[in-house]
C-alpha cells in the first residue's frame, strides 16, 4: 500500500548571528546552512494497517507526512502510495487520501460547518446520494449534528477536530494521514476521536498513518510503530517488540515509613547495576524504582527490598511504552 | 469545462458568504475609497482653477471629474487581494491546506475572490455609472450615455481584472523567496497606482514616457477601460488596446503557472 524508500529531505536555513549586529550582518551577507530534516528513511505499510509515527519534537515526523501527502518534494528517495507518486500529478493523487493537520484546519473559517462539506462534496465529486449516506455515517461516528450549523470559528477545539476528521473522510479515502489529531484535547474528546479512528479503520479498511506525542493514542490504536529521532529511523515494529527489545522495564512502587529509604537501599550498588538499568524516585513516603528485569530478576529486587525496609504497600508493574520512550529519548541514541 | 465550473462555483458562493460575515468592514472600506475619490477631485479642481486653460492634455475639467469617478469605479472592480492573501498563506504555512485538495491552487483563489467582489461590484457599479452620466449630461446639456461603450467597458474591466489577479498572484509567490510581503506590497501598490493612470492620466506624461507606459501591463488595468468608456479609444485603436489586454492576461496566467511550479519545489513549510 505504502512504500517509502530512502526518503530524504534537506532544507537550506538562513543562520543569523545573535543580536542587532547579527541582524544587520545577515541583511548584507546572509549565511545559510544545510539542515537534513529526514535522513534516508524507509518503511512500508500494509493496507488496513494503523501505523503510529512517533518521535520527539523536531524529529522530522511532520516533514515525512508532508512528503507523503505531496506537499513537500523529497530531496532524494521515493515514496509510493497506492501505486502513485505524491509529488507527480498532485491533483489526482490527493483525491485518494485524507489529511488532517491537528494544528491547522481545512474548514472554512467564517462559514457554517455545513458549507465546508458542501464545497468538499463538489471538489471531490461525491454524488448526492453517497454524500448523504456518508454524512449520516460520519455524523453517527463523530457526532457533528450539534454544531453543523455553527460558523467554524465558534467551534471548540474538540468540535473542530472532529469536524476536520470528518472533512478528511468525506470522499472515503484509501489512506488517512493524521498529524497530531489529538493535540490540545481533553481526555474524553481524545478518547472519542480514537474510537472514531479505530471504527473507521475497522469498517472501511482505511490505512491510517498517525503521528502523535500522546503515546496513549499509539497504545490504543496502532499495533505497529515507527520511531524516528533527528531524521533517522530508530525503531520499526510492534509495541510488544519495542518492549522486549528495549529492556524489560518494570516499576516497583512501595510505601515505607523509613526516611531516606533510597539511600538505605542503594540498589545500584547492591546489584551492581548501571545508571540505565535502575532509577529511584522518592515522593514523600512513596518510593518508585524503575529497573531492567533482564539485568536483575524481579524476585531478587522484591526480597531484597522487603528484607531491608519495612513496607506497607507494594506493587510491581510493567512500565508503559511512555517509560521506554523516555529512556530512548533520554539516551539520545539507541 | 462544465465539470470544472461545478467544482469551483462553490468557492464563489463561499466567497460571497464571507463578505456577508464582515459587512461593517466592507462598508468602512467603501467609505474610505469614496473619500480618497473626493480628495483627488479637490486636487484637480485646484489645478484647473489655477490655470487659465480650459483643457489640459485633452481633458477638460468636466471630463476630469468623469475620469476620477470612473477610475474609482474601475479600481474597485479590478482590485485583487491575491498578493496579500498568497503571501500570508505562504508566511503562516496554511498554503498546505489548499495543496491537499484536488483543485488548482490559483483557480480556488480566483473564484473565491470573485465571490468576495461580486456583491461590491453590483452594489456600486450602477450608482457610479448613473453619477457619471448625470454629471456629463448636466455639463453638456445632452445625454451622452452609450450602451455599446458600457458593454465594451465592462468587457475590458473583466480582462483588466484577470490581469490584476494573475499579476498579484505572481507577486504573491515571491513570498517564497522574501518570506514576508507587507513592505513589498505597499511599494507595489504605489508603483502600480502611478503606472496605471490612477493618480494622473497617462496623457499628462511626456510623449515617450506615455508610449512606454501605455504598453506596460499596468495601463491595461485601469486606464484602458476608462478610456474606452469615455470614448477616447475607437476603431483600430480600441481593438489594439483590447488585444493588448488579452496578451497581458495570457502572459500573467502563464507566468503564474510557471512560478507555482517552481515555488512548490522550494516550499519549506514555515511553522510546522
Amino acid at each position: 500500500m505504502i512504500t517509502v524508500d530512502k526518503l530524504r529531505k534537506e532544507f537550506k536555513k538562513t543562520v543569523k548571528e545573535p543580536g542587532l549586529k547579527g541582524s544587520v550582518k545577515s541583511l548584507f551577507k546572509p549565511k545559510s546552512e544545510k539542515v537534513v530534516a529526514v535522513r534516508d528513511i524507509s518503511f512500508s505499510v500494509e493496507e488496513g494497517e494503523i501505523l503510529g509515527f512517533i518521535g520527539p519534537n523536531g524529529a522530522g515526523k511532520s516533514t515525512v507526512i508532508k512528503m507523503l501527502t505531496g506537499i513537500l518534494t523529497p530531496t532524494a528517495g521515493s515514496c509510493t502510495i497506492n501505486g502513485k507518486n505524491p509529488t507527480q500529478n498532485r491533483q489526482s493523487y490527493v483525491k485518494e487520501i485524507g489529511v488532517v493537520f491537528g494544528q491547522r484546519t481545512q474548514l472554512w473559517w467564517d462559514l457554517p460547518l455545513r458549507e465546508t462539506y458542501g464545497v468538499l462534496k463538489e471538489i471531490y465529486e461525491v454524488p448526492e446520494d453517497s454524500y448523504n449516506r456518508r454524512m449520516a455515517f460520519l455524523n453517527e461516528v463523530l457526532e457533528l449534528e450539534e454544531f453543523i450549523a455553527s460558523p467554524v470559528r465558534t467551534l471548540s477545539l474538540g468540535q473542530r477536530m472532529r469536524a476536520d476528521i470528518a472533512a478528511s473522510l468525506l470522499h472515503s479515502p484509501k489512506v488517512l494521514f493524521l498529524d497530531e489529531p489529538t493535540i490540545g484535547l481533553d481526555v474524553v474528546v481524545k478518547d472519542n476521536i480514537r474510537k472514531a479512528i479505530e471504527y473507521i479503520n475497522r469498517h472501511e479498511k482505511t490505512t491510517v498513518i498517525l503521528t502523535t506525542h500522546d503515546l496513549a493514542d499509539i497504545e490504543q490504536l496502532s499495533k505497529r510503530i515507527v520511531m524516528i529521532d533527528k531524521g533517522t529511523k530508530v525503531f520499526d515494529g510492534s509495541i510488544a517488540g519495542l518492549k522486549t527489545q528495549y529492556g524489560q522495564i518494570r516499576e516497583l512502587t512501595f510505601e515505607t515509613g523509613v526516611a531516606n529509604a533510597a539511600a538505605v537501599l542503594e540498589y545500584a550498588k547492591h546489584f551492581s547495576l548501571g545508571e540505565e538499568d535502575v532509577s529511584v524516585e522518592t515522593e514523600g513516603n512513596v518510593v518508585k524504582v524503575r529497573f531492567n528485569s533482564a539485568a536483575v530478576p524481579v524476585s531478587d529486587i522484591l526480597s531484597y527490598t522487603l528484607n531491608k525496609v519495612s513496607v506497607s504497600d507494594i506493587s510491581v508493574k510493567d512500565a508503559d511504552i511512555e517509560e521506554i520512550i523516555r529512556r530512548l529519548y533520554g539516551q539520545g541514541a539507541v | 469545462m462544465k465539470r470544472k465550473l461545478k467544482i469551483y462555483l462553490p468557492f464563489v458562493n463561499a466567497g460571497m458568504q464571507e463578505v456577508a460575515t464582515y459587512r461593517v468592514n466592507w462598508i468602512f472600506f467603501m467609505l474610505g475609497e469614496a473619500l480618497s475619490c473626493f480628495v483627488t477631485y479637490f486636487i484637480w479642481a485646484a489645478v484647473y482653477s489655477s490655470g487659465d486653460k480650459e483643457s489640459m492634455n485633452g481633458f477638460t475639467m468636466p471630463q476630469m471629474i468623469v475620469y476620477i469617478v470612473l477610475m474609482f469605479l474601475t479600481g474597485t472592480i479590478i482590485a485583487s487581494d491575491g498578493a496579500y492573501v498568497v503571501g500570508e498563506e505562504i508566511r503562516d504555512g496554511s498554503i498546505i491546506m489548499r495543496m491537499i485538495k484536488p483543485v488548482s491552487y490559483n483557480a480556488t483563489f480566483l473564484f473565491q475572490e470573485l465571490g468576495n467582489k461580486l456583491p461590491t461590484e453590483i452594489a456600486i457599479a450602477a450608482p457610479m455609472i448613473i453619477t457619471v452620466e448625470v454629471i456629463r449630461t448636466m455639463i453638456s446639456g445632452v445625454l451622452q450615455f452609450n450602451a455599446l461603450s458600457l458593454i465594451l467597458y465592462l468587457f475590458s474591466c473583466a480582462l483588466a481584472y484577470l490581469i490584476s489577479f494573475y499579476f498579484n498572484i505572481c507577486f504573491g509567490f515571491t513570498a517564497f523567496v522574501i518570506k514576508y510581503l507587507w513592505g513589498a506590497n505597499m511599494m507595489k501598490n504605489v508603483v502600480v497606482g502611478f503606472l496605471s493612470g490612477a493618480v494622473v492620466p497617462l496623457s499628462f506624461l511626456p510623449g515617450v514616457l506615455e508610449k512606454v507606459f501605455l504598453f506596460l501591463p499596468f495601463a491595461s488595468l485601469n486606464y484602458t477601460p476608462v478610456m474606452i468608456y469615455m470614448g477616447k479609444y475607437t476603431g483600430a485603436q480600441l481593438l489594439y488596446y483590447i488585444g493588448l489586454q488579452v496578451f497581458w492576461v495570457l502572459f500573467f496566467f502563464g507566468l503564474s503557472k510557471l512560478l507555482w511550479r517552481i515555488s512548490v519545489k522550494r516550499l519549506s513549510s514555515q511553522g510546522g
